[in-house]
């Protein structure tokens, strides 16, 4: 037995008792890799010295490579799953604000004729502004059903954002118009 | 002709790069980036899922369990921390995970998983007479069966992987206490166990 192995020796008891500083620590556990006497009176001592080492990996190159592969499997997977949930949240999205935008026409008063009771008094007649065409269904202007939006504009003045131009037909189209010449 | 990529030196180029490079290029969508990453840390990430789960082809179902959470969480990853700390905290815990699902399907198969362990654990002992590396290896998954998965965690990272208590402790996202704690137990149940299960081993090892 070696000077250092009787004073390393000595540190076996702070080792369990997780107190021992770094440099030491390291020291005894290198010391206790290569020292099969010592590691015999460390595991007298305390069974668990026999585990504290690093174990040997067992992973070879070609098991790296077949982790990989499936992790490669598994992002293609998650980045699918990505790639359909954006586009269904834009599609969600899009469908959300074109139903806002029913939902405010429909809920402003003399919005649509179509949605008053049956024996109501009629609605005074819109005042139409300047330049309005005669030919709007309603009093905003609004295309009734079947017609093309562009054939609704309610006044050459009005102004029509798409909200998603170029999107494809798949996708319901939002246009937001603002009309200043209406008068509600 | 000019080569004008080439897929092979642009990996040659990465892997000289350093951990925390490689995640911000990952971060960013570099998907080759997040490749070498995966080649590097596998033996790690592998070896730790071993000790915990108890054998190699459930840590390698963990292993990629746990690189396709650092895919998926990669946003999240700060790189003032060290990687590895973040790498070992997503593995600790799947593999904790997987242990305690494994644990739960053992106690609903319980006899036959029973008579399986007893002859593996026969068989261990057996291996045991001429124990070196190797078979230490499988003398730890034999006695660390009464740990609990917390307990054994923090002993295969403080005693094997050799991690600080501090950083111990930020994986398991506990107090440097409880790791203590846990560490103190883990080496009581081991110490019983190895007395239970194998003391011709001990005996072995006793100097004269």
């Amino acid at each position: 037995m070696s000077p250092i192995c009787s004073i390393l020796r000595e540190s076996f008891e702070d080792y369990l008792g997780d107190a021992l500083p770094a440099p030491q620590r390291k020291m005894l556990r290198e010391h206790l890799a290569a020292c099969a006497e010592c590691l015999g009176a460390a595991a007298a001592k305390d069974a668990s010295f026999l585990f504290a080492r690093p174990m040997p990996g067992e992973v070879a190159p070609d098991e790296t490579a077949r982790i990989l592969l499936g992790v490669r499997a598994g992002v293609g997977h998650i980045e699918t799953e990505r790639r359909i949930g954006g586009a269904r949240r834009r599609r969600f999205a899009g469908a959300a604000a074109a139903a806002a935008v029913a939902l405010l026409v429909l809920t402003i008063p003399g919005g649509s004729d179509a949605r008053r009771e049956p024996g109501a008094a009629a609605l005074p007649a819109p005042v139409p502004s300047p330049g309005t065409s005669a030919q709007a269904g309603s009093s905003f202007g609004l295309a009734p059903a079947g017609l093309a939006a562009e054939a609704a504009l309610p006044s050459p003045g009005a102004t029509v954002y798409d909200l998603n131009p170029g999107a494809d037909r798949a996708e319901p189209r939002v246009v937001w118009i603002v009309d200043r010449g209406l008068d509600i | 002709m000019e080569l004008v990529y080439s897929e092979r030196l642009e990996r040659k180029g990465l892997t000289e790069l350093p951990d925390r490079e490689l995640a911000i290029q990952a971060r960013g969508g570099d998907m080759l980036s997040f490749e070498t990453l995966v080649c590097r840390k596998t033996p790690a990430v592998v070896s730790l899922a071993r000790r915990i789960v108890g054998n190699v082809e459930d840590a390698r179902d963990v292993a990629q369990m746990v690189f396709l959470r650092v895919w998926k969480e990669i946003h999240r990853y700060d790189e003032r921390y060290s990687l590895n700390t973040w790498l070992y905290r997503i593995a600790t815990n799947l593999a904790i995970d997987f242990l305690r699902s494994a644990r739960s399907r053992e106690k609903a198969h319980g006899a036959t998983l029973h008579l399986v362990r007893e002859r593996e654990e026969s068989t261990a002992a057996g291996a045991t007479r001429s124990a070196e590396d190797g078979e230490l290896a499988r003398l730890f998954e034999a006695v660390s069966g009464r740990l609990s998965e917390k307990q054994k965690a923090v002993f295969v990272l403080r005693e094997m992987e050799d991690c600080d208590t501090k950083d111990i402790a930020r994986i398991l996202g506990c107090g440097e206490s409880t790791v203590r704690n846990h560490l103190f137990n883990a080496r009581r149940i081991l110490r019983k166990e190895m007395v239970r299960l194998y003391p011709e081993f001990l005996r072995g090892r006793t100097p004269a």
